[in-house]
């Protein structure tokens, strides 16, 4: 039990005599010598053999003694010579061969970034050991002389010996080559590569920069910049567009992996920077493009897994997102304008063919009905893609609608095309479809309406369809109605949808009134034919307001007086106009082989009914027919040629043929035969209109715009008395857009209608006008 | 040559890595402490250090060269540091108590041991 290892002994002292120690006991030449001889060993492995409290001691006792900087520096000179001989038996035999093929400088790169860490794991346990015991030299001398403690000093030393010309150079290059062998498709072992990066992270020089920041990253990212910008061309030529993002996303991933595994994490940033600069932006639009696989073969295959990866990497870059919106737009566009031409190209054709007028009607009719479905389906077709695929993106979202917007604001039909979309389904389409699918249909279409910028114009069909539903009981389901304009209400608001409601507002009274005229009727001495009378309010429905001419015969009228009376009694102070154009009407006819009763319009029956005391064969010329009725030309044609060119010919015409002309003259067809009791002989109508009627329509939405911008002149200014020109067209044209998209021209010309009719006045600076109080107001 | 248990205090948290190690004095006395106690000096730290795995770490023997009586010192004072090391800021550690226990006469020869010892 004793350790008489130490030199350093103390004579036996007693407690009352300290000891006290003059100078070393032994030559310091000769505690260097030991030391050093220890260090060797250490350095040869063989700490196990040596006693930590010797040399402890020994080191201990040099510093003590004012001979640190000798330690030290003796030190440095061991740590040194051991490097150069690591260096030279390990490292330097690891030299790459020169070998030319592949697998063989793969197999050296590797062999050489293993000696490297080898001799970094040899060095750094020895200076774990060193540093030891040479504690109380970093302690003491360290601190005093300024120098690096040891274990710092080792890392230098290893700077300086191994990290230096040619072996760094080898080991940058074997890191290079092994990064390169992965990117071909090969397996690397990653452990050694790391082993020797990490070294590279650890070292520092003198400024505290690290090796691998300094000398590794540079050439990493160089070596990348060469190899992803031709990866990325000759992606581009081989590569579908599809197959070619797959390849980038690929790319994104493996050189992300590859600075988790084995580079720094911080080269991340500038390696994704590199594969963004030479995969992605350069060939955004060479790739979204691609003829026969990019965007628009993908939107039409449906490959939903493409467009998200597509969008995923092309939100990665500033480029992208522009491309990827521009490409949309264009795709929006084409296909809108395929929808656009499909319906107007027929049309065109339909509207010189004058003759073939009835069954042109149903197939433009047809037509708008298939334009509405068309872009529908192209809009179901976009959000599901917009919502799949792109994840939703707002900026895409409203680039799409602009996309809409635009091309359905190109077909100059759009609202009307809306409105008998709308008009079809409340009127027939809740045959064989659910409530909740019509309504979601409706839906829908909402949402095209919401892109319309004239919505007065569609507001126009729209009260129009709606006047034909109510007052032809076409109407399939009155919640149905109900539902869309609360849509529209939501939409538009309460001003847009005020007349609708009073339509509606009108039907339910007159059923009231008529209730009250029954019992009225059942008191007193009722005409010969039953009537059924709906008041409208003039400003609420679309009718033109003088009624279209009719001689009715005497019993209609003594029916329509009976009422009139009965309703002015009721309501003082109130005028009725006649509408015969708007009614319709049930006779019973009777035919050589039996009686049928006929639904037909008010219109017809008064014609009819001038055949009533006609011999058989008797004739009644065009002309006769519209002397006795005085109905205008162009429903008399209609009327005729439903009654005489349709399904059901009640009517002979001479000489037979589809259309009407002036010339042609008509008899009663009394051999008419028809399997069913009752028929409905409905009125042929030009559904969509005629370009007369267009021109009409459009020249009365033009006036109406012309009011409401003067109304909404006067409001403005009404309030603000002052204004500038411009201030005023934007805050105008702000309330108008609701309804419409005006033009600053037609503003203009509207002030300066107002300023002549002195509501304003032009200030004098001739850039502003007053708001004139009117006497009124005064 | 008595064994002399310094480390009543600390035994009762025996973990495996607080194994007991010998410290020698260089006139033949043995202390046994826990390696706990003994990391109190870092040089004793280092010297049983397996990483360094030094003859001394092997053996896991420190030997001290000192006299007894500064060792026990020593040691006396290392434990006091392993256990008051983990004392709350709350709790009063009685410095000026265990420095009424050391006795003048070996003042300087503790200081150039407790300096050799860095600790």
């Amino acid at each position: 039990m004793c350790s008489d290892s130490n030199r350093a002994s103390n004579t036996h002292i007693s407690l009352q005599k300290p000891p006290r120690r003059h100078g070393p006991d032994v030559s310091i030449e000769q505690t260097w010598r030991d030391l050093s001889n220890n260090i060797r060993e250490i350095q040869n492995h063989n700490a196990p053999n040596l006693s930590f409290e010797e040399n402890h001691r020994f080191a201990y006792n040099m510093v003590l003694h004012k001979q640190g900087e000798m330690l030290y520096k003796g030190v440095n000179q061991l740590v040194a010579e051991n490097l150069d001989h690591l260096a030279a038996t390990q490292v330097i035999p690891a030299y790459p061969s020169g070998s030319s093929d592949e697998t063989v400088q793969g197999q050296e790169a590797e062999i050489l970034l293993k000696a490297l860490r080898n001799i970094w794991d040899d060095h750094t346990s020895n200076m774990e050991r060193l540093g030891q015991i040479l504690k109380y030299m970093d302690r003491v001398y360290a601190k005093a002389a300024d120098v690096p403690v040891i274990w710092d000093a080792g890392l230098n030393l290893f700077l300086k010996h191994i990290i230096r010309p040619p072996i760094k150079d080898h080991l940058v290059a074997a890191i290079l080559k092994q990064i390169q062998v992965e990117r071909d498709g090969y397996v690397v072992n990653k452990s050694a590569i790391k082993g020797c990066v990490d070294v590279f992270i650890t070292l520092e020089d003198a400024n505290g920069l690290s090796v691998y920041k300094r000398d590794v990253e540079p050439a990493v990212l160089r070596e990348s910049q060469t190899f992803y910008d031709l990866e990325g061309r000759q992606l581009l030529q081989t590569c579908d567009a599809p197959e070619y993002l797959r390849r980038a996303e690929a790319r994104f991933e493996s050189e992300d992996s590859r600075t988790h595994h084995y580079l720094s994490r911080n080269t991340a940033p500038a390696l994704k920077q590199i594969l963004q600069d030479k995969l992605l932006t350069p060939h955004l639009s060479t790739v979204i493009s691609m003829e026969t696989s990019g965007i628009d073969a993908m939107i039409d295959l449906n490959k939903t897994s493409d467009m998200a990866r597509l969008y995923r990497l092309f939100i990665m870059v500033p480029a992208g997102l522009p491309c990827l919106k521009r490409s949309l737009k264009d795709s929006v566009r084409r296909r809108g304008e395929a929808i656009n031409q499909a319906s107007s190209g027929m049309e065109s054709g339909g509207a010189e063919n004058v003759k073939a007028r009835a069954t042109s009607g149903a197939q433009t009719l047809a037509l708008a009905l298939k334009w509405v479905q068309d872009v529908l389906d192209l809009k179901d077709l976009f959000d599901r893609i917009w919502r799949d695929a792109f994840s939703s993106d707002r900026e895409l979202e409203s680039n799409l609608n602009e996309a809409f917007e635009n091309f359905i604001n190109l077909n100059q039909r759009s609202s009307e095309s809306i409105a008998l979309f709308i008009d079809d389904h409340l009127k027939r389409g809740l045959k064989g479809k659910t409530d909740t699918e019509v309504d979601l249909v409706l839906d829908k279409t909402i949402t095209v309406f919401r892109f319309i910028t004239e919505k007065d114009v569609f507001e126009r069909y729209y009260k129009g369809h709606l006047a034909k539903r109510l007052l032809q009981g076409r109407s399939v389901s009155d919640d149905a109605e109900r539902g869309m304009l609360a849509k529209l209400k939501v939409e538009c608001g309460y001003q847009f949808t005020q007349k609708l409601e009073g339509m509606f507002n009108d039907m339910r009274i007159s059923e009231d009134t008529m209730k009250a005229y029954r019992t009225h009727l059942s008191k007193t001495v009722a005409p010969q034919i039953d009537i059924s009378v709906t008041v409208m309010t003039s400003t609420f429905w679309p009718m033109a307001h003088s009624a279209s001419p009719c001689t009715l015969p005497l019993e209609l009228i003594q029916a329509s007086k009976s009422f009139e009376q009965f309703y002015l009694s009721q309501h003082s102070g109130r005028r009725l106009t006649w509408q015969p154009s708007l009614g319709s009407a049930d006779v019973r006819v009777a035919f050589k082989t039996k009686k049928h009763d006929l639904n037909v319009a008010t219109f017809a029956l008064v014609i009819l009914l001038l055949f009533e005391n006609l011999g058989p064969g008797d004739f009644l010329t065009y002309e006769e027919i519209k002397q006795a009725t005085s109905i205008e030309d162009s429903d008399l044609q209609r009327q005729l040629q439903s009654l005489a060119c349709a399904k059901y010919k009640v009517l002979k015409k001479h000489p037979a043929g589809r259309e009407v002309d002036p010339t042609d003259s008509f008899s009663f067809n009394a051999d008419f035969t028809a399997p069913l009791q009752k028929i409905k002989i409905s009125t042929v109508s030009s559904k969509v209109e005629s370009g007369e009627e267009r021109k009409e329509t459009q020249d009365r939405i033009d006036e109406e715009r012309r009011h409401q911008t003067e109304a909404s002149i006067v409001r403005v200014m009404k309030d603000r008395k002052h204004m500038t020109h411009n201030d005023l067209v934007n805050e105008v044209t702000r309330q108008l857009a609701v309804r419409f998209l005006p033009n600053p021209l037609n503003i203009k010309k509207r002030i300066e209608n107002l300023i002549e009719r002195e509501y304003l006045e032009r200030c004098d600076d001739r850039k502003s006008y007053n708001y004139m109080v009117s006497v009124g107001d005064s | 040559m008595a064994d002399v248990d310094m480390a009543q205090n600390s035994g009762t948290t025996a973990e495996t890595d607080n194994d007991w190690v010998r410290v020698m004095s260089d006139d033949g006395y043995s202390f046994l402490v826990r390696r706990s106690v003994a990391n109190a000096s870092e040089t004793m730290r280092d010297m049983l250090d397996t990483a360094g795995n030094y003859a001394e770490a092997i053996a896991r023997t420190c030997p001290v060269s000192q006299r007894a009586v500064i060792v026990e010192k020593l040691l006396e004072y290392m434990s006091f540091k392993a256990y008051y090391e983990k004392a709350g800021p709350k709790e009063e550690v009685p410095v000026q108590e265990f420095m009424e226990r050391i006795p003048p006469e070996i003042v300087l020869e503790l200081l150039l041991a407790a300096d050799y010892q860095n600790m």
